[in-house]
């Protein structure tokens, strides 16, 4: 099968926000709408001994003031029920919500939530990943036993949640090994980092709320609304404005219900906005800090026999979507290479931080960090080309992975030539400050069930109402184009609806790199069912047979006869006095393959695999030897994300992941201060990448028809690009100093200590 | 606790002036979010970080979360409603859309502004140039590969 040439278009929601016309959650306003503000614990475990309400209540101009007394007795959780809407009885993290205000301005609000008096009992702090799995570990949960699960999760110690993956034998093939290699790894946590603030804003009118949130998931907001206020879905009504960038952090159920409650209560719209430093501290999607030990038998000849690994990740407090996460870290250890005896467990550590879950490719960037910087220390024992080495053990068509999914093509191999041949790998002496180091990487499709439906009015314009999520990707905007080819029109002839659970079916929103893979289906199922109105419609005015008419070019014409042409717009009007011209499609999600994992959730993170996609980054870095600050020249990044529909919008979640793997890799990591309180929650000292440090990005698709893959062999793409940048990186800085630096981010200070030593 | 006390003062935006009543200590952001009603203008930071409430004051891009609105009366302000010529879109919002420097859109308005202040003292920037020059503005979702081949666009006419 051939790859058509991808096309590069202007996305939809351009115009809007170029011109500052685009409204996003904040900027909207309602008559008599008040102001919300939260109480946080500000402590990271303690219980309550004291919650006094009515200093605040009695501030001038406050409308409502409430606390876990005042919601449904609701415990919730995705996998594990461990949360609740306000604390109850302790506080385990920093940002967690005591309480919250409702009053008619910000300042009021801030002010009555100040008013609020709490006081607590300290409780013994649980920060530290391995102290969290010994025997005699204070419980971050103390009565989890009793909370509610969505499956049979072992409730033991601090152990939220584990993943393991054993293929052979593992002592057997360490005994086979010339050498044994072992590496141990620890990175910190960092944040997604979505320039927009969240924001919500909730008003009632009867028993139905419409709540408007700055949410990459609304139906997922729904489902928590539903759950937490014990509503039926019917009567809550989730909309996103545009929404400003989420990178995982936006997902999952947040503040929608704390804004919803305010607001019946107050009577009046309440409106939420974030201060950055909320941003930072509150949300429970936060990317997880781990430990990471792995170990590799490898022959003289550069065969790898076996592979252990182990690790903790910071789970936080509660047990958001990271609950399945272990199986994705299982995989990323493991890693995309032919290796007969894997023995991989990974643990989600319950501890007193921030909760964390989905940030861009939840735990690959950190976990094949490890895994590219072990694989360059295995390389160089056996003496081989850290290139060569990958080439050599990397999984290929037809090639059984970790997981026991034997792989149609695809294409790592290439992958790995594109992006080394892109950055001049071993062409020409570099100077003696600079090097390039190589990592390849790989990350899931999640395939889940999507909807949409297309209608033509009239006119022959074409509106797309479809569950999915615009978050800044683009993959919604790709969907006018997959319509626009099955009816022969183009893309500008139809609008996108979306962003609104009371009108468009279901979609999982804006996560797991799934919008274009499952709603694409979705949509081409839809325009399918138009297309074959169309075909009706123009073969009664052609007399002809439907199976003989094109759809092309805005019109309808019969095979072989081009010159008479019918247009859409003219087969439209004859509809509107008909049967009316609506499509819906939900596609089909392929069948997941057959795995060895196990896992004690459910195999979401494995299965997810099932058109996996693959990429290599290959960087050039310069480093400065006296300060230990590392400068990013040139990336080349190849990817096969099977085929590309829009190569623009391509491009940019290439280019912007690379960005962010940039940042991830030397500046971007929580600090935490002795009482497990961040000490860097503001962008002065959580440092992103700016403009001017931005490097040279080459980037290639190496596109092929993947099977099982979305619409025309489309993958996802959103993910993937965050995952081996920061490898690539700690490769090139290892060739430098002569050793990996060991912990994540590799900062100034630490590449500095690494070079002493 | 300090007593607000409260200014009449005149703001002059995108050619209109606008008499408004405001507490001593408002930023111009939240003044021209709320009382003037034009919400282009994005708060991402309050901690002048970010970039995204970029506008021009006298032709200066400045950031006005940390910009008090009293000191603004008086001058020219251009926030990204002021951008357009009309109803048409300026070479350089095209050549951003067109170049695909557009994703979630919200660092949009404070980058546009950063860089027509850019290109209004230097028309002709160099790549190096220009990534210094937009450096006080944040962009987490295009890695700025396409933002500054759109403003080089933009000074290539």
């Amino acid at each position: 099968m051939t790859v058509a040439t991808p096309r590069r278009f202007v996305r939809a929601d351009g115009p809007d926000k170029v011109t500052g016309s685009g409204r996003y959650t904040a900027d909207l306003t309602f008559t008599g709408m008040l102001a919300a503000k939260f109480r946080y614990a500000e402590i990271a475990h303690g219980r309550i001994t004291r919650l006094d309400t009515t200093a605040a209540q009695a501030i001038s101009g406050v409308f409502a003031v409430i606390t876990d007394a005042d919601v449904p007795d609701v415990r919730f959780g995705p996998f594990v029920a461990d949360r609740t809407l306000f604390a109850r009885d302790v506080v385990r993290f920093e940002g967690e919500i005591v309480a919250a205000v409702a009053a008619s301005t910000p300042e009021i609000a801030a002010r009555a939530a100040a008013a609020i008096i709490v006081e607590y009992e300290p409780l013994p702090l649980v920060t530290d990943l391995e102290d969290a799995l010994t025997a005699g570990a204070s419980l971050v949960h103390e009565h989890w036993a009793v909370y509610g699960s969505a499956d049979p999760v072992v409730r033991d110690r601090n152990d939220a949640s584990f993943s393991s993956i054993t293929t052979g034998d593992v002592d057997a093939g360490m005994a086979a090994a010339d050498l044994v290699i072992e590496s141990r790894f620890v990175a910190d946590g960092c944040h997604a980092v979505p320039i927009e603030p969240r924001a919500v804003v909730a008003q009632w009118e009867g028993n139905k709320v419409t709540i408007w949130t700055s949410t990459q998931v609304p139906f997922d907001a729904r489902a928590g609304v539903c759950e937490t206020l014990e509503m039926p879905a019917s009567r809550v009504r989730i909309i996103v404005p545009h929404l400003g960038g989420g990178f995982g952090g936006k997902c999952g159920f947040h503040y929608e219900a704390h804004v919803a409650a305010l607001a019946r209560v107050a009577k009046r719209p309440v409106r939420l906005v974030f201060s950055r430093r909320e941003e930072f501290l509150a949300p429970d999607r936060r990317r997880e800090g781990m430990v990471i030990d792995i170990r590799t038998g490898v022959r003289h000849d550069g065969t790898i026999t076996a592979r252990t690994g182990w690790m903790a990740m910071d789970n936080g407090a509660y047990t958001a979507d990271a609950g399945f996460f272990p199986q994705l870290a299982a995989m990323h250890i493991a890693g995309p290479y032919k290796i007969p005896n894997v023995s991989v467990e990974a643990h989600l550590v319950y501890t007193n931080h921030q909760p964390s879950g989905s940030v861009r490719a939840p735990t690959a960037p950190q976990a094949c960090w490890a895994l590219e910087s072990h694989t360059d220390e295995v390389a160089a024992a056996v003496g081989m080309d850290p290139v060569a080495f990958r080439k050599l053990n990397a999984v290929d068509t037809g090639d059984v992975g970790p997981s026991g999914q034997t792989y149609g093509e695809i294409g790592v191999q290439q992958c790995i030539t594109e992006a080394t041949r892109l950055v001049g790998y071993g062409e020409t002496p570099l100077p003696h400050d600079e090097a390039i180091g190589v990592a390849i990487g790989w990350w899931p499709s999640f395939a889940v069930p999507s909807g949409a439906y297309i209608k033509l009015d009239g006119d022959g314009s074409g509106q797309i109402i479809t569950g999915a999520q615009e978050c800044g990707t683009g993959a919604v905007m790709t969907l006018r184009q997959l319509a626009a080819d099955e009816l022969g029109m183009n893309p500008e002839d139809f609008e996108l609806v979306y962003q609104d659970t009371s009108v468009a079916p279901y979609d999982m929103g804006a996560t797991g790199s799934q919008t274009l893979f499952n709603n694409g289906r979705a949509v081409v199922a839809a325009a399918g069912q138009i297309a074959e109105q169309l075909r009706n419609l123009a073969a009664e005015f052609f007399e002809a047979s439907a199976a003989d008419i094109v759809l092309a070019d805005g019109g309808a014409y019969v095979a072989g006869s081009p010159v008479a042409t019918v247009s859409i717009a003219e087969l439209a009007g004859i509809a509107a006095s008909g049967e009316l011209l609506i499509g819906h499609g939900s596609g089909t999600p392929p069948a997941t393959p057959q795995l060895v994992g196990s896992s004690c959730v459910g195999d979401l993170g494995m299965a997810a695999f099932v058109a996996p996609q693959f990429s290599c980054h290959a960087v050039r870095i310069r480093l400065d030897r006296d300060t230990g600050v590392v400068r990013v020249l040139e990336v080349a990044a190849a990817h096969d994300s099977g085929t590309i529909i829009n190569e623009l919008g391509a491009l940019g979640q290439v280019e912007g992941g690379v960005m962010m793997g940039i940042g991830q890799a030397l500046t971007e990591g929580t600090v935490y201060d002795d009482e497990g309180r961040q000490r860097n929650a503001g962008l002065l000292e959580y440092k992103l990448q700016t403009c001017a440090d931005s490097p040279v990005i080459r980037t290639h698709f190496v596109q092929i028809v993947t099977p099982d893959a979305g619409p025309r062999g489309a993958k996802g793409l959103a993910e993937a690009p965050n995952v081996a940048t920061a490898a690539a990186i700690a490769n090139a800085i290892a060739k430098l100093v002569g050793t990996p630096v060991r912990r994540l981010p590799m900062t100034p200070e630490r590449v500095w200590e690494a070079l002493q030593s | 606790m300090s007593i607000p006390f409260k200014l009449d003062i005149e703001l002059h935006v995108n050619g209109i002036e606008y008499p408004v009543t405001i507490d001593a200590g408002r930023n111009l952001v939240s003044v021209i979010r709320t009382e003037i009603g034009l919400t282009g203008t994005k708060e991402g930071c309050d901690d002048c970080e970010c970039g995204a409430c970029m506008v021009l004051l006298d032709g200066q891009p400045v950031n006005s979360c940390s910009y008090l609105a009293a000191q603004a009366q008086g001058r020219t302000i251009v926030t990204i409603e002021g951008v357009m010529h009309g109803a048409d879109l300026r070479p350089l919002q095209r050549n951003l859309l067109e170049a695909g420097g557009v994703q979630c859109g919200f660092c949009t308005p404070g980058m546009i502004i950063s860089a027509t202040a850019l290109l209004a003292r230097n028309p002709s920037p160099t790549d190096e140039e220009i990534r210094i020059g937009l450096s006080g503005n944040l962009c987490r979702c295009t890695g700025y590969v396409k933002i500054v081949e759109a403003v080089a666009r933009t000074a290539a006419g």
